[in-house]
């Protein structure tokens, strides 16, 4: 008789080591289970390399690689055969250590539990997740990016050096190709623009353009829509930050446009959250209301988390008070001066190269604006200047 | 290339990040030979994905069947303890993870065991010439097996499991722990891990190797030659060998003995040995004052041939760094902990020396009809050289066999 196999968590052995979590690496989809094997995987073996002094060349160019070809065997949550690809390893370990992310902590973000699908979209439709815990963003992109991503990596980490981690381009952490059923997958990971606790009830993406700047219906039917630099203006938005905070967000603005610019890269944009103090505290009440009927949700919306929640396993220290944040975690956020709000501002989308637009573009001479793609004529030198007067305008 | 500002890439160990577990100590995975260093990743590996997967409340036949593979290709990264390109691949993982739970070994343990530092080469040699090597610990013996073994074991997986789990993990058989194929250089080497017969700390003086048959069962020349040599049959009547065990150990190993022959009958396996190491407590406490008194200029080596009970030099000091589970209390002479030394017996109050035994069946994976069909292929060939040729079936082996150890034991 064959018994059903029942899954048992309980271990009577002794371990010699704080007990790790059992990871089953559970979702939905069998691609993050393989994301999250294959962090977790990734994770483990640097930590039995010896982290070397400085980076070398070859560090650019390296990747590990590693195919599973599993039979009768942990088929429960993760696929039989599967290929799991990191660029660069100990280049991505620098830079979190250099962002100020541990890697254990890094790992256990993406893989105690599942990401989450966020309906954001990127452009072209990218797809989004976002680790369970708020943290990091999983973004798909092409194989295009990755090369791209090879192209400007140095260059893009002795920006890091130089800065010492302090600026408002993406923070790359990760960069992965996943292999499953024959189908590859090119995923990055970085850190979340907005805050892993704080809801953000107002989003902008601004480019400082305003050729089609503008949500469409479809987009505003979202739960969180994704604003334009048109309904920016329409709206009357403004930001309202201190003369001190404003000084230092255009200085490292400027670094990093101009950083961009030497790169040829354009069409990125200023992605812009808001948190709205009074708005949060009184969603807080409404769900403490409805705690009996509701089991609190982290469904990766905007929605913020109540503070003791188990998905900030992190947060040892005391809890925070409405509007407060850890800016060792929410890099990005700056307090409004007179307003109750937070604002998250960074700059995203940066690996659009100027020459493989120029290519596209002429490839698709007779094609005209196609949906979401933005045909511009400027060059990335003129592109960084007039992003960065659209950003100083609003900001005041 | 050179780093751009001309120094050298040095390694640094510390880590100033916090890490939220005890530090598990960083693992390279060094060791002398490409091999090694993949065994050593591939067990670290293994154990690791075990811990993630739940255990189940019993095993199920799919399980006897399953293995996993996993293949590592690297570019320009991890170049320095592992080769580039590897493959390992376990098999049955969750039956052995079950062996090991009934053998009364803990995952992390093994783990440890195996990859905290390289395994040692063994100058003993199994029957054709396979390799053997030991844990660094001396806990565990890896063994090179052939292809053929590995079919063999699949084949008798299911009854020996079974087997374990009714005897309660209470038997001489080899402890079967896990069995690998790993693959460098385009070449597959097959590897399982068993217990080690022999004790992790107290030295074995003296060795045999004995079948109960008595055709070309002598050492030769050149294995008396060895630091440690394997005698056999003869060697032990003509010297005149006693283990003085008393009769209460004698019952129950005898007791032991005949539920393992007959299971090995049964599966109709033979060939196989009874392993008998003899550690004398005298011998070892003399030369442990050789030791202590040589002290300064003998660092001790963890080289593998400096503490190893299985290659027959000096005995670990108790505080040895190479014994890094032994945290209990130290242990006088000719005493062993039975939850690890399972195997050990001492020899009987009264008995001429202060002795300690260490016996065991090994090599187990002949199979009668394997056997015939080699013999009949080589008909025409006499006896080889260690190519033993019975003429007895594993019926009567196992009879043979069993007589001969209860008439060695008193």
């Amino acid at each position: 008789a064959i018994a059903a196999s029942i899954a048992s968590k309980t271990k009577t052995k002794k371990k010699h080591f704080v007990a790790q979590k059992v990871k089953l690496f559970r979702a939905s989809d069998p691609l993050l289970s393989v994301l999250m094997w294959g962090v977790n995987h990734s994770i483990n073996e640097l930590s039995h390399i010896q982290i070397p002094i400085m980076l070398m060349p070859d560090d650019f160019k390296a990747y590990s690689k590693i195919k599973v070809d599993n039979h009768l065997f942990n088929k429960e949550n993760m696929p039989s055969h599967f290929k799991f690809k990191e660029y660069c390893p100990l280049v991505f370990r620098n830079l979190r250590e250099r962002f100020g992310i541990d890697d254990q902590e890094f790992s256990n973000s993406l893989t105690r539990s599942a990401p989450l699908n966020s309906d954001a979209q990127g452009r072209s439709g990218a797809r989004f997740h976002t680790s369970y815990d708020k943290r990091y963003v999983i973004k798909t992109i092409s194989s295009e990016d990755v090369a791209e991503m090879h192209n400007i990596l140095k260059k893009y980490h002795q920006f890091i050096v130089e800065c010492h981690g302090n600026t408002l381009l993406p923070q790359f952490l990760g960069m992965y190709r996943l292999t499953v059923d024959g189908d590859e997958t090119y995923m990055i990971v970085t850190r979340n623009v907005f805050s892993h606790r704080l809801s953000v009830y107002k989003k902008y993406d601004l480019k400082g353009s305003t050729v089609a700047r503008e949500a469409s219906d479809k987009e505003k039917a979202k739960e969180l829509p994704t604003y334009k630099d048109n309904d920016f203006i329409n709206d009357g938005q403004k930001i309202y930050i201190d003369g001190e905070n404003k000084k230092m967000f255009l200085e490292k603005l400027r670094k990093d446009v101009e950083f961009l610019a030497q790169l040829k890269l354009m069409d990125y944009s200023l992605l812009v959250g808001i948190h709205d103090v009074e708005r949060a505290e009184q969603e807080e009440v409404d769900s403490e209301d409805n705690e009996a009927e509701d089991d609190g949700e982290s469904d990766g919306g905007g929605v913020g988390t109540p503070p003791d929640s188990p998905s900030n396993t992190l947060d040892s220290t005391k809890p925070l008070s409405p509007g407060e944040f850890d800016p060792s975690i929410d890099v990005y956020a700056i307090k409004s001066a007179p307003r109750k709000e937070v604002y998250f501002m960074a700059i995203i989308d940066i690996l659009q190269h100027y020459d493989a637009k120029k290519k596209a573009a002429h490839a698709a001479k007779t094609v005209k604006h196609g949906a979401g793609a933005e045909i511009s004529t400027v060059n990335p030198e003129q592109y960084s200047k007039r992003f960065y007067d659209f950003i100083a305008t609003i900001l005041s | 290339a050179a780093a751009p500002d001309g120094t050298a890439v040095s390694a640094s160990k510390t880590k100033t990040k916090k890490k939220h577990f005890i530090g598990q100590k960083v693992k390279l995975f060094r060791a002398s030979e490409p091999i090694l260093s993949v065994f050593m990743w591939g067990v670290n590996h293994t154990v690791n994905e075990l811990s993630n997967v739940p255990v189940p409340v019993m095993l199920m036949p799919d399980d006897f069947k399953a293995y996993s593979k996993i293949k590592v290709d690297n570019h320009l990264f991890n170049k320095e303890n592992l080769p580039s390109r590897f493959k390992f691949k376990e098999y049955c993982p969750m039956v052995f993870r079950n062996l090991r739970e009934r053998f009364g070994i803990d995952d992390q343990d093994y783990q440890n065991s195996l990859t905290r530092s390289a395994p040692l080469n063994s100058d003993s040699q199994g029957r054709f010439g396979n390799r053997f090597l030991c844990s660094y610990d001396h806990r565990f013996v890896i063994k090179t097996i052939s292809s053929e073994d590995i079919a063999e074991m699949h084949s008798i997986l299911k009854k020996y499991h079974q087997f374990i789990v009714e005897c309660h993990g209470n038997t001489l058989l080899p402890q079967f722990l896990g069995m690998y194929r790993l693959t460098v250089d385009g070449v597959e080497t097959y590897m399982v891990v068993t217990r080690n017969v022999f004790s992790h700390r107290l030295t074995v003086h003296r060795k045999y190797d004995l079948k109960g048959s008595t055709v070309s069962r002598e050492a030769s020349d050149k294995e008396k030659a060895k630091e440690l040599p394997t005698f056999k049959d003869n060697d032990f009547l003509n010297e005149g060998q006693k283990l003085q065990i008393g009769d209460d150990n004698k019952k129950y190993f005898l007791e032991k003995l005949k539920r393992d022959v007959e299971f090995l009958a049964t599966l109709k396996i033979m060939d196989y040995s009874l392993l008998v190491g003899i550690h004398d407590v005298e011998r070892a406490e003399q030369e442990e004052m050789d030791v202590e008194g040589a002290g300064e200029e003998e660092e001790y080596e963890n080289d593998g041939m400096g503490g190893g009970a299985l290659t027959g030099s000096f005995g670990t000091p108790p505080d040895s760094p190479g014994n890094p589970l032994n945290c209990g209390g130290f242990f006088g002479p000719g005493e062993f902990d039975p939850s690890v030394d399972v195997y050990a017996i001492k020899s009987r109050d009264g008995a001429g020396k202060k002795e300690v035994y260490f016996m065991a069946i090994i090599d187990i994976l002949t199979h009668y009809d394997a056997k015939k069909k080699a013999a009949h292929a080589a008909k025409t060939v006499k006896h080889g050289a260690g190519a033993e040729i019975s003429t007895v079936n594993p019926e009567q082996y196992s009879k043979r066999f069993y007589e001969f150890m209860s008439n060695i034991l008193s």
